[in-house]
């Protein structure tokens, strides 16, 4: 793993056709077309329309993924964040049943989605020494523990009033105000990480967290902000997901953090951190999306589905690295 | 440099605090609900929690190398899957022959594991969540798409939980024998010794001779061996096989370790240490019933421990590093 990132220096210029066709985004794109056509051919019912209709569900985990993106560039991981959608999906609820204006129950899933994230960020800014796994792994289980005092015996909720809910989940025209939702801030985040300079500098921190540092970035300062980002997504993932169940229970949002970085990963972003860009975590995450709906369709077994995106993400990660390693073999002798 | 003397090394010992915690937490516990305080109820609660603890052993080897394995409940399934069916559909009789098949087929996973990890280079947390679905949705495909293996089913199988040998039940026995064996493979053999090695700089033990690869190989291999025998001591404590048992139980086995002071950057850790936190991780859900304090608050107060264990740690090291420091300056 350490030292052999197998980066070489190349002094011919590429062709840009070259290098957008053999890039990783390139082949996603056609990995992308491939499903399409492979989930056509296998279910009668696949086409834009239902695809649409049937893309909500799996949509609200793409919001975890982009600001999971930024965390895998830092080389960190957060793997709290199905509980705490859970969390706020819980008191989104709570607040919908007292009769509170839709706005309010926006602002709590939102709030507590934040403050789950601050409370991250600060555990992990001011003991910096502490890996990120085991400080997002003990609140993981904290912000469901939490989900499941305040549900209590019952261990769920359902939404009484849903109208603000079923507002959520229409659609403008064929299209849902997810997918809009989705679509705009994959730009913001895409634009932030690849082009700005708070971007640029989550790849410095992901490269060399040291360099970072005594280059003057405010590493902790940029944590902090990622992380509590990455909870206030987790909360807008709370909201849609309830507006598709129109309620929560305790096992809400379970193994979402690991779909969420299944998605960045299988796109390119390296887990080592340094590597990759969002718009391969989009691709990808598009990719999963049309493989539920498709197979979904045709009644295969969630766990089927999940054993293929187990295959395709370690095919992923591991093909890259065994041909660089045949290629070093092949140039030695 | 100044040699500790062996008292205060057994005092200033990680092990040492952990074991008055666990002390202390047995007083307490025992001093409000004198019922705790029986050996029926020790070996009750280390029966319950025997995967756990089982599994923490080679969660143990993984993390002091620097890894970790997520994938360990899936194996676990999907072996203690394929002996419930086997029983089921009475391919199968002998309790021995299917724990060796178990075993066998965790060995497998484990082997898999570790070949795509230490050959392909792939991140020992990505590699173990491709694995997690994977074997999780092989345990589903095996069990016919979600069947069960009941209590009349295993036949003679499930009576292993219950049968006892000079007082113990068998499977306190098989925990015993895991930590046992650990113990002097971690501390006395040379393999044990390289794990270490490996674990405090890759890079040094490469180059004075150690086969790092086939050491991080054999790490997932022994995971996946212990996950195996988790497999079927679940399937007989338990008496029932189902494809969703232990869902999530990987990250219990990770806090146990967590909490006996296993570093996640690997290098430091310790059977013993292993064994308390195991103990500790298995104490609060028989404890808090006792305490009276509602089972809906177990998971909250687990999360808590595990935050407080770990900030303790960072915040003792610390001050033992500022000490160092002020040592140096006189």
């Amino acid at each position: 793993m350490a030292g052999k990132s197998g980066r070489t220096i190349s002094n011919k210029p590429e062709s840009p056709i070259k290098k957008i066709i053999f890039s990783w985004e390139g082949i996603l794109i056609l990995v992308l077309i491939g499903v399409n056509i492979f989930c056509k051919w296998f279910s009668e019912y696949y086409n834009m329309f239902n695809l649409l209709r049937q893309m909500p569900v799996y949509l609200a985990e793409v919001f975890l993924m982009m600001p999971m993106a930024f965390i895998l560039v830092m080389g960190e991981i957060d793997i709290s964040v199905g509980s705490i959608a859970c969390l706020s999906a819980t008191m989104a609820c709570i607040v919908c049943n007292t009769g509170a204006p839709f706005i309010v129950v926006i602002l709590t899933a939102l709030a507590v989605g934040t403050l789950c994230g601050v409370i991250n960020a600060t555990i992990l800014t001011n003991f910096t020494e502490l890996p990120p796994m085991i400080v997002t792994l003990s609140t993981q289980i904290i912000f469901r523990g939490i989900a499941e005092i305040v549900l209590g015996s019952g261990g769920s909720i359902s939404a009484a009033n849903t109208a603000g809910f079923k507002a959520l989940g229409t659609k403008v025209g064929k299209v849902p105000i997810i997918l809009f939702l989705v679509a705009i801030l994959a730009v913001i985040f895409a634009i932030i990480l690849g082009k700005s300079t708070f971007g640029r500098r989550v790849y410095a921190i992901g490269t060399n967290r040291l360099t970072a540092h005594y280059s003057g970035i405010h590493v902790q300062k940029i944590r902090f902000i990622i992380y509590t980002v990455m909870g206030l997504m987790a909360g807008l993932c709370a909201l849609f997901l309830v507006s598709t169940s129109y309620g929560a229970n305790t096992t809400t949002g379970t193994g979402f953090e690991m779909d969420a970085i299944a998605m960045a990963v299988f796109g390119g972003i390296s887990s080592t951190g340094g590597k990759g860009n969002l718009a391969g975590g989009i691709i990808s995450a598009f990719i999963i999306v049309c493989l539920r709906v498709g197979l979904g369709q045709r009644n295969v077994h969630a766990q089927v589905i999940l054993l293929i995106l187990g295959v395709l993400l370690i095919a992923a990660v591991a093909l890259p690295n065994l041909i660089g390693q045949l290629r070093r073999a092949v140039k030695k002798q | 440099m100044k040699k500790k003397s062996a008292f205060r090394k057994l005092f200033g010992s990680r092990e040492f605090l952990l074991a008055v915690i666990v002390v202390l937490m047995f007083a307490i516990v025992s001093a409000v609900n004198p019922a705790f305080f029986s050996f029926k109820s020790v070996t009750d609660m280390m029966k319950n929690n025997a995967v756990t603890m089982v599994m923490a052993l080679g969660m143990l080897c993984v993390m002091l190398v620097g890894g970790i394995d997520i994938s360990i409940m899936s194996t676990l399934a999907l072996s203690g899957m394929s002996i419930g069916m086997l029983l089921k559909y009475e391919h199968i009789h002998n309790t021995l022959l299917a724990f060796v098949i178990a075993m066998a087929i965790g060995t497998l996973c484990g082997f898999l594991v570790g070949l795509v990890i230490s050959r392909a280079d792939v991140p020992p947390i990505i590699a173990t969540m491709g694995f997690m679905y994977i074997y999780r949705a092989m345990g589903y495909l095996v069990s016919h798409g979600g069947e069960w293996a009941g209590a009349s089913a295993l036949g003679t199988f499930k009576n292993f939980a219950t049968t006892k040998i000079l007082g113990l039940s068998c499977v306190i026995w098989v925990i015993i024998v895991c930590y046992v064996i650990f113990f002097f493979f971690m501390k006395w053999t040379r393999t044990g010794r390289k794990i270490y090695a490996v674990g405090s700089n890759a890079e040094a033990a490469e180059v004075s001779g150690i086969n790092v690869r086939n050491i991080k190989l054999m790490v997932f291999t022994v995971m996946g061996f212990l996950a195996g025998l988790g497999g079927a001591l679940q399937v007989s404590v338990y008496a029932s096989a189902m494809p969703d048992m232990q869902q999530g139980g990987e990250m219990d086995v990770i806090a146990a370790c967590v909490i006996g002071g296993v570093s996640m950057s690997g290098g430091r850790g310790t059977v013993i240490g292993t064994l308390f936190g195991a103990f500790i991780m298995a104490m609060i859900p028989k404890a808090l019933p006792l305490l009276r304090i509602d089972a809906l608050w177990q998971n909250t107060i687990k999360g808590v421990l595990i935050l407080v264990v770990v900030l303790v740690n960072v915040i003792l090291q610390r001050v033992a590093d500022r000490n160092a420091l002020k040592g140096r300056e006189m």
